[in-house]
């Protein structure tokens, strides 16, 4: 209700602004393109956030531009980019970092940044935003709609099967789940992610300090190759393998998606973003619950890694299109807007200062499960492992691996035989990013 | 044969000869000479033939040759999307393509799904436009409510679509376990590749039905009443009168299904089962879309799309040499 | 009709009752997914029977989105393109079944091979044809050398009169979608179709081919016409890729890209009752169409016994 009104309120604000401001400021405001991603609700939350900016002075507009999803925006970028029709902000997905930070199309953020005299406190990122973002100890992009998976789970389900709770350990978990379904309290003891790639396998590489890939998983260069075939890992696969073989885990398939298929109590449990909050609140009728995601027996758990999008700036433009961006970035991270655009999405606040703000607020005594992403965020100090991904075209690569992943449940390859075909074609795309960025 | 004799006449002892005979020969292959496809009655004013012309001409220059020249010359680089570093690598994105199994895979999945999807699209379309000639209640109704679901917005449909057949809750997909069915699209890829033609078949029955419907609207009615007086029965009628009268729509819906089937299937393939799974509904034109649009892969794609391009020409000449020369036109 | 079979009639009328019934269910499904609430729509199992939050979604979608605005670019862009591709490809066929001229058939399997490269393959570079539609032309006259000869002559520097940005209007987002030849290869092939004895009386009677055009022809085509009306106005409305690309203006999006913006996206509550309940008035101009010129579908022209 709040939100409703709060939405009603930003909005019509806005338009009432918007006429009385268009005629006598359009000569004189700075006007910058943001194309973005986020659809549905989100998209309007972003429009929301935009009509508040330009309210809030009298000299920048920002125009959003709902250019897609995340890919039909990154084509809409290099098309326009190609012919000098760029906008000046991007919002690109955090597995095109290295596509956009190796582009030669975009600014340090930075450096827009310092140049217009604004002083950003980037020490204040909580821990694996700013290790992922920041490159050669520069920003490359301002995070925005950051997120990390966790473990949700249907309280009610648990509590008939006589559990407190989902156990902390992959192992005890495995027990648990067979339970659930012995039991006869569920057809499903959980539904994989449809971004399980990054959720089950990169997310669980990162938390249990293996190795995805080599030279610090791409972070100390471009030869970095993959060798999740020879970690943990495949003891990983192996497992949600015989999950999916015995019908523990089960796939939502399109045209149903695996957060509808929790919301719906089809299935007990699902490991996924924590951008989840609003389907989940808003739709679950049952005693939902979440927790950190679980990790191997023995092993000391590290953070999990960031996902979602960040907001580039887009190289090409004037000076005055400079400060209306940084003005823009500037409010974007404040932490009025960053605890506002968290607890209206879910999303992770990415500044400590936003954290606090929140905290103090009380925010997450009344919502407890909203401040896992970020205590795991900012678990422990990332390491080699868990820092982040930084693989070129990691796009492609991740293709392939559901590929392989889809083979192995579909009974075309053991475990084995497609993690290494995954690793090696996975190489090939490595190899060729890297033969074409030589000597950047 | 005017014009070539004129033109050699013109050029006689000059040291031209050479040249002009090759020219005049190449004209009497692709000039003026072949009436292929032309009506037996028809004009010679080539002036007023090249004006009209310039439009579709024009246009296709602008919008298409040029940016499909550009798209394609890219199969010979390797560069980043944004066009910062191009290497040219001669026919390293073809000789890659070919020995990579997946690709192979891909081709001859295409091949069957579009020879699939065609024949029963036709089909279905055929029988669907045959009974809305038939009846005489109801036609304008029928015809409205068939052609209406093309009306839906792809997005929609698609999704719809593959909720419907989801194993785990889609009410078809209840249906056939009920019937015993292990029905399971995101498991099973032969389910999958199901879903794909039966969705592609939903999704272009409209577009053949209509064309059916509007050519057999064109079979004069007293070429009809002469075959019933002969005592043939309606459907014979329809194999004898009205199939070779509509042959030439025909013969374009086949065309046309060979090319949606290789090229405008992506969309439909991204929202139900995302070519999987483990790739075995990943068609060609599937994989161009993702490897160019998706992975900004461009110098694969474009590799890709030359493929697709040389395989749609020669099924296209092959088509037209088998149907075009056994369809007697003159009505 | 001709004679009476009874049994054929039924067979034909059962096929198209089938057949309408396949063809309607994901229409139906999608109505009922428009009419429930958030909380029902999350519920399994998913319910046989529509909810009655119908129109207080559609109310809800028409006001996120300025759909008022999109309705008139949409109708503006698809006129456009069913127009300009019909006339243009009306006009190139007749000339490529009527005329005898020079390269006759290299013009025909020019504007025929258009048709053999899928549109995302060339998209990017179509966005530049889009953006310096005049870019060719200025190449043109550079390498022939008509650029330095004018400028060198009058003092006048070409490339300027030749920037031409389609970006934003109304003619970029129209003249990419009719530069496809399917409209050509189509009336093509119907006009081969075509008594030649018709052409014949024509010339008898001394008409042109322009008056044998207009007064034969044209209304012979009437019901290809609007069968091609119907798939092109149908086709294009649908546009989504295209119009995403190509616009950057809020003020110039079409429908189909209002109607994404309220498509869920993955992280976020999946409200399909919304985007659902927007598909319905996102089609309501297509469906018009239908019902609206399949009508010149019933009258055939050819035959006055009909």
């Amino acid at each position: 209700m709040t939100v409703f009104n709060k939405t009603l309120a930003g909005t019509a604000l806005c338009s009432v602004l918007a006429l009385a401001a268009t005629p006598a400021f359009s000569q004189e405001r700075v006007h910058i393109e943001w194309w973005y991603a986020l659809s549905g609700r989100l998209g309007d939350l972003t429009q929301e956030m935009i009509a508040n900016f330009n309210a809030s002075q009298d000299q920048y507009e920002v125009v959003g531009i709902h250019k897609g999803n995340y890919e039909e925006t990154m084509a809409a970028m290099v098309a326009a980019y190609r012919v000098g029709q760029q906008p000046t902000l991007l919002m690109a997905a955090e597995r095109g970092f290295m596509t956009m930070l190796n582009s030669g199309a975009i600014v340090p953020v930075n450096q827009v940044m310092a140049e217009q005299g604004y002083d950003t406190d980037w020490g204040d990122f909580i821990a694996p935003v700013a290790g992922f973002y920041v490159v050669d100890g520069e920003p490359a992009a301002l995070p925005f709609n950051s997120s990390t998976p966790i473990f949700w789970f249907n309280q009610d389900q648990f509590t008939a099967a006589g559990f407190d709770g989902p156990a902390d350990t992959w192992q005890e978990l495995d027990e648990q789940l067979y339970a659930l379904k012995e039991q006869g309290i569920t057809e499903c003891p959980m539904v994989l992610p449809s971004d399980f790639q990054w959720s089950l396998l990169e997310n669980y590489s990162a938390i249990n300090d293996m190795p995805f890939g080599t030279s610090a998983n791409g972070f100390d260069g471009l030869d970095t190759e993959f060798v999740y075939n020879t970690t943990g890992m495949v003891g990983q696969v192996d497992r949600l393998a015989r999950w999916v073989e015995d019908g523990i885990l089960h796939l939502a398939g399109e045209g149903m998606s695996s957060t509808q298929m929790f919301v719906s109590g089809n299935c007990a449990t699902v490991m996924s973003s924590t951008a989840s909050h609003a389907s989940v609140e808003a739709g679950a009728q049952f005693d939902w619950n979440a927790t950190f995601m679980p990790h191997e027996e023995g092993v000391e758990p590290r953070n999990s890694t960031i996902g979602g999008g960040a907001i580039w700036v887009v190289a090409g433009q004037d000076d005055g299109e400079y400060a209306a961006a940084a003005a823009f970035l500037d409010f974007v991270a404040s932490p009025d807007n960053q605890a506002w655009w968290s607890e209206q999405t879910g999303y992770v606040p990415v500044t400590t200062a936003a954290y606090e703000q929140m905290a103090a607020e009380g925010y997450f005594e009344e919502h407890p499960t909203r401040e896992i992403a970020i205590l795991q965020l900012s678990r422990g100090e990332p390491n080699e492992n868990s820092r982040g991904f930084r693989f070129g075209n990691h796009n492609q690569t991740t293709a392939i691996l559901v590929e392989e992943m889809q083979a192995i449940w579909t009974g075309q390859k053991t475990v084995q035989e497609a993690l290494d075909s995954s690793v090696a074609r996975g190489n090939v795309i490595l190899r060729q990013y890297e033969q074409l960025h030589a000597g950047q | 044969m005017l014009v070539s004799s004129d033109s050699s006449t013109i050029r006689e002892g000059a040291p031209w000869r050479l040249p002009a005979s090759l020219f005049t020969g190449l004209r009497a292959r692709f000039g003026a000479q072949s009436s292929e496809g032309l009506k037996a009655a028809h004009f010679a004013r080539p002036g007023i033939a090249i004006v009209l012309l310039a439009p579709q001409l024009l246009i296709l220059l602008f919008f298409f040759y040029i940016p499909a020249y550009k798209a394609l010359s890219l199969a010979f680089v390797q560069t980043d999307p944004f066009g910062l570093t191009t290497m040219f690598v001669g026919l390293d994105n073809f000789m890659r393509l070919f020995a990579s199994p997946e690709y192979r895979f891909s081709a001859s999945l295409s091949l069957v799904f579009t020879f699939v999807q065609s024949v029963i699209t036709l089909s279905c379309a055929a029988l669907l436009a045959f009974a809305t000639d038939r009846v005489v209640r109801g036609k304008a109704i029928f015809k409205g409510i068939i052609l209406l679901p093309y009306a839906i917005a792809p997005v929609a449909s698609g999704t719809i679509f593959a909720f419907v057949f989801n194993a785990n809750v889609g009410p078809f997909a209840n249906f056939l376990h009920e019937l015993g069915l292990p029905w399971n699209p995101a498991l099973r890829p032969l389910d999958a590749q199901i879903l794909v033609v039966v969705a592609a078949v939903w999704n272009h029955l409209c577009y053949d039905y209509i064309f059916l419907v509007a050519a057999m609207l064109a079979v004069p009615r007293s070429l009809m009443e002469a075959a019933a007086l002969d005592g043939a029965r309606p459907v014979r009628r329809f194999f004898t009168v009205t199939l070779p009268l509509i042959m030439p729509t025909f013969f374009f819906l086949m065309i046309m299904n060979l090319i949606y089937g290789l090229f405008d299937t992506f969309a439909l393939i991204d929202t139900m089962t995302q070519g999987g799974p483990a790739a075995s509904t990943s068609t060609l034109v599937y994989k161009v879309y993702q490897d160019g649009f998706v992975q900004l892969d461009l110098g694969s794609s474009a590799a890709q799309s030359v493929v697709l391009m040389a395989i749609a020409v020669v099924f296209t000449i092959l088509q037209f040499r088998a149907v075009e020369r056994r369809v007697n036109y003159g009505v | 009709m001709v004679e009476r079979s009874p049994w054929l009639t039924a067979f034909c009328y059962l096929v198209l009752i089938i057949g309408a019934a396949i063809v309607c269910v994901p229409l139906y499904m999608s109505f009922v997914a428009g009419s429930l609430d958030y909380v029902r729509l999350q519920q399994m199992p998913f319910p046989l029977l529509p909810g009655g939050h119908f129109w207080e979604n559609m109310v809800t979608a028409w006001n996120r989105v300025d759909f008022s605005r999109l309705y008139i670019n949409s109708i503006i862009v698809t006129v456009g393109i069913v127009t300009g591709k019909i006339a243009v490809s009306l006009i190139a066929a007749f000339v490529i079944s009527y005329f005898r001229f020079p390269f006759r058939m290299t013009m025909f399997w020019l504007i025929f091979i258009s048709l053999m490269l899928p549109i995302e393959a060339r998209i990017i570079p179509t966005y530049e044809a889009i953006a310096d539609v005049g870019g060719p032309l200025r190449e043109l006259f550079r390498i022939t050398g008509i650029s330095w000869l004018v400028e060198t002559m009058t003092g006048y520097r070409i490339e300027m009169a030749l920037n031409w940005n389609f970006i934003n209007t109304y003619p970029g987002l129209i003249l990419p979608l009719i530069a496809s030849a399917s409209a050509t290869f189509l009336f093509r092939q119907f006009f081969l179709t075509i008594p030649d004895e018709l052409c014949e009386a024509a010339k008898l009677d001394n008409a042109g081919p322009i008056k044998f055009f207009k007064d034969i022809v044209l209304p012979l085509s009437t019901s290809n016409i609007a069968a091609l009306a119907v798939i092109l106005f149908i086709g294009n409305w649908n546009q989504y890729l295209w119009p995403l690309l190509f616009t950057t203006d809020p003020e110039m999006r079409t429908v189909v890209l209002g109607l994404s913006h309220l498509v869920p996206g993955p992280d976020e509550p999946p409200a399909w009752n919304l985007s659902m309940a927007a598909a319905f008035f996102v089609m309501l101009p297509p469906a018009l169409v239908v019902i609206f010129l399949q009508r010149w579908l019933t009258s055939g022209m050819v035959d006055s016994g009909k």
